[in-house]
C-alpha cells in the first residue's frame, strides 16, 4: 500500500470466533491485521456493541460481520455506509447483550460518539453452530472482503488499488 | 371457570446462549414457570478435552465476550491447584486487579444499559438516552476506566490474552500503572454518585415470604471482599472448600431446557451474585463503600432482588477503591509467572464472576493433556432461584395490566443479569389470551 493511510483508521470485527460462518469477521480480522501490520488498528468485538463507541468515535472504520442469509445466497457480500444507508433487516442484529448495531448507531448519534466514516461489509452465512467451520462460500467472500478493504484503505491513504491478491 | 393466561418469552442470543420464559397463571396463582436456556458451556467441557492444559484459561475464555477474566481466573485457579502451585503475593494482586475490571465492565453495562431502562421506564438504553443522555455518557465512562484495567493488564480490552497458568506472560511496570490510576480516581468519585443515584429509584416491593427465602451463596475469605479464592458459604449455614463443590451441588437435567440446573443437594433453589457476595461478605467491604452505604441508606443484608442494582453500584465502588489500594502498592513481580510441569492430577476452583459462583474442574494427564473438564456458570446456578421468584412474584402484581406485568417479570429475571439474556431486553415477548378453555387455555 503507498501512502500512509490518513486519519485514524480501524477494522473492527463483530462475531463468534468458534461458531461457524459467525466467525468471518475475526477470520478476516486476522487476515488484515497480518497484511497491514500496525498501519489500522485492528479490533475484535466480541459482541459488547457499547465497545463500539469507544472504538469509533471520531474515526474512519471498516467493520466485517456475518449475517443470516435468510433470502439471499450463501456467501453474498452486503457493502454499505453505515452512516447513511439504513441497515437491511437482519444485518448485524444482534450481540451478547441485545444491542443491535442500529441502535449502537443510535447511540452513538445521542452520544455524539459516531465514526467519521464507516464502511459495512456483512458476509450471509448459514451454519452458525458451535465449532463449525466456514462455509466454502463465505471463506472465498471473506477473501473477496479482504481485497476491497485493502483496496479501500490505500485510495483512503491516496495510493493506487492494491492488486495484490495472495 | 378459571381465566388462565400464559406469558411466553423467546430469545434467540447469538453468542452466549438461547433462551426462553414460559409461565402459566391465572387468579389463583401460578401455575407453571419454565426458564429455558441453552448453554454454550456444555460445548465447551467438549472442547477441552484433549487440549494442553495451558489452554484452558484462553479457550474458556471465550465462553463470554462480558466475562472472560472470569473464566480464566476460575480456569487458572483450577489448573494451579492440579499442579500445586501457589502464585506470588504480586501475582495475587495482579489478579485481583484484571478481576476488578471486569467487575466495573460488567456491571457497569448492566446498571445502565441494562437494567436502568427498568426502572425509568424505557424499552431501552437508547430510547432513555434520548431524555437521560448524561446517565448513560457517565455508564459508558464507567465501563470504560474498568476496559482500561483490563486492557492493560490482559493485554487487549476484550479476550484478554496476557493471563496464564503461573501468573502473566508479561506484567506492567509501575510507570505504566500511573495513567490508569488518575483515570480510577476520576471514575471512583463516579461511582459514588451512581450508588447515590441507584438508591434514589423506586423499587418494587419484593420479598420472598418466610416459608421459602433465598439461600445465598458465595465465596468468604478471611480478609477481603472474595474474588478468587475462598471457602463457599451460605446463609443457611453452608462452610465448605472448594474441593467439596461436587458434593454438595447437583446439576440436574430438565426436560424443557438444555442447560442443566444447579440445586445444592441439602436444599434445592440457591442464588449466587453480587446480592449473595454483598450479604456474606458485607464486613470485608472498604470503608469508602460502607460509608457510601450507610449515606444512602442501604443496609447491609439486602433481600429484595429488584435492589440488585444498587449492590451492583456498591460492587462497582468497590472495584475501583480495591484497584486503587493494589495499584497504590504495587511492586512488579520478579518473575511474570511461575513455571509449571504438568503431571496426572486433578484441581478445581470456583472464583467470583460479576454474576456469581463460577466452578471450574480439570483432570490432566502427565502430558498434560485435559481427559475431562466441568464448568458450572452462574446463571446455570440462579435458573432455579429466578423460576422461584417469578413464581413468588406474580401474585403480589396481578393487578397490573398485561403489558405491565410482563414487563416486570423481565425485570425480575433482569435482577440477575443472567447471561443468556444478558439481554432480557432483547427478548420478545408474546402474551396469549384464551379465556374459553376450561380455564387452562392461552
Amino acid at each position: 500500500m503507498s501512502g500512509a493511510i490518513p486519519g485514524s483508521w480501524a477494522i473492527i470485527s463483530l462475531g463468534n470466533r468458534f461458531r461457524g460462518d459467525d466467525s468471518v469477521g475475526p477470520y478476516l480480522l486476522h487476515r488484515l491485521r497480518v497484511r497491514l501490520g500496525d498501519a489500522v488498528d485492528c479490533l475484535e468485538n466480541g459482541g459488547d456493541m457499547t465497545r463500539l463507541l469507544e472504538d469509533w468515535k471520531g474515526r474512519g472504520v471498516c467493520l466485517v460481520d456475518a449475517v443470516v442469509a435468510q433470502g439471499r445466497d450463501l456467501g453474498e457480500i452486503i457493502h454499505l455506509d453505515g452512516l447513511t444507508e439504513t441497515l437491511p433487516a437482519g444485518v448485524c442484529t444482534t450481540s451478547s447483550h441485545g444491542f443491535t448495531l442500529a441502535e449502537a448507531l443510535e447511540l452513538a448519534h445521542l452520544l455524539d460518539s459516531l465514526p467519521d466514516k464507516l464502511e459495512i461489509y456483512a458476509i450471509c452465512g448459514s451454519n452458525f453452530a458451535t465449532g463449525a467451520p466456514l462455509s466454502p462460500a463465505v471463506l472465498a467472500a471473506a477473501k473477496k472482503v479482504e481485497q476491497e478493504i485493502l483496496q479501500y484503505l490505500a485510495q483512503q491513504a491516496g495510493g493506487p488499488p492494491c492488486t495484490n491478491n495472495r | 371457570m378459571a381465566k388462565s393466561k400464559t406469558i411466553k418469552v423467546d430469545y434467540l442470543a447469538r453468542v452466549e446462549g438461547e433462551g426462553a420464559l414460559y409461565i402459566r397463571y391465572d387468579d389463583g396463582g401460578v401455575r407453571d414457570v419454565k426458564l429455558k436456556i441453552f448453554e454454550p458451556p456444555r460445548f465447551f467441557e467438549g472442547f477441552m478435552r484433549g487440549r494442553d492444559y495451558l489452554e484452558a484459561p484462553d479457550i474458556t475464555a471465550r465462553i463470554c465476550g462480558i466475562c472472560p477474566v472470569a473464566y480464566q481466573m476460575s480456569a487458572l485457579h483450577a489448573m494451579e491447584h492440579a499442579l500445586g502451585l501457589t502464585p506470588t503475593a504480586e501475582l495475587r494482586d495482579l489478579r485481583r486487579l484484571i478481576y476488578c475490571g471486569e467487575w466495573i465492565e460488567s456491571h457497569a453495562l448492566h446498571i445502565f444499559m441494562l437494567h436502568a431502562p427498568d426502572f425509568l421506564g424505557y424499552d431501552n438504553a437508547v430510547a432513555m438516552a434520548k431524555d437521560h443522555p448524561a446517565i448513560v455518557q457517565d455508564g459508558l465512562e464507567i465501563k470504560k476506566a474498568g476496559n482500561a484495567i483490563v486492557s492493560l493488564i490482559g493485554g487487549r480490552e476484550v479476550h484478554p490474552i496476557n493471563v496464564r497458568v503461573g501468573g502473566f506472560y508479561r506484567v506492567p511496570t509501575v510507570e505504566e500503572l500511573g495513567p490508569l490510576r488518575e483515570q480510577l480516581l476520576k471514575a471512583r468519585d463516579m461511582a459514588v454518585q451512581t450508588a447515590h443515584w441507584a438508591a434514589s429509584l423506586t423499587f418494587p416491593r419484593f420479598e420472598r415470604p418466610a416459608t421459602d427465602p433465598y439461600e445465598f451463596v458465595a465465596l468468604s475469605h478471611p480478609r477481603e471482599y472474595p474474588m478468587n479464592e475462598g471457602r463457599i458459604v451460605s446463609t443457611r449455614g453452608l462452610n465448605i472448600p472448594v474441593e467439596e463443590y461436587e458434593t454438595h451441588f447437583r446439576e440436574e437435567h430438565i426436560d424443557y431446557s438444555n442447560a442443566l440446573h444447579s440445586v445444592l443437594v441439602e436444599r434445592g433453589a440457591y442464588l449466587v451474585g453480587p446480592m449473595a457476595r454483598y450479604n456474606l461478605n458485607y464486613e470485608h467491604l472498604s470503608p469508602l463503600v460502607q460509608q457510601t452505604a450507610e449515606v444512602i441508606g442501604f443496609p447491609p443484608f439486602c433481600a429484595n432482588p429488584f435492589q440488585s442494582i444498587v449492590v451492583r453500584s456498591l460492587e462497582v465502588l468497590y472495584a475501583f477503591d480495591e484497584a486503587l489500594r493494589i495499584i497504590d502498592s504495587y511492586r512488579r513481580p520478579e518473575q511474570p509467572y511461575l513455571a509449571t510441569d504438568p503431571r496426572e492430577s486433578s484441581g478445581c476452583a470456583a472464583t467470583e464472576a460479576p454474576r456469581g459462583l463460577l466452578y471450574h474442574r480439570y483432570d490432566i494427564n502427565d502430558r498434560g493433556k485435559i481427559t475431562d473438564a466441568r464448568i458450572v456458570a452462574p446463571t446455570s446456578q440462579n435458573q432455579k432461584s429466578i423460576e422461584d421468584d417469578l413464581r413468588h412474584l406474580l401474585p403480589k402484581f396481578l393487578d397490573l395490566p398485561e403489558n405491565r406485568l410482563q414487563a416486570r417479570c423481565e425485570q425480575a429475571i433482569r435482577n440477575y443479569d443472567p447471561c443468556i439474556s444478558c439481554s432480557t431486553h432483547f427478548l420478545q415477548l408474546h402474551l396469549e389470551h384464551d379465556e374459553g378453555r376450561g380455564g387452562a387455555g392461552i
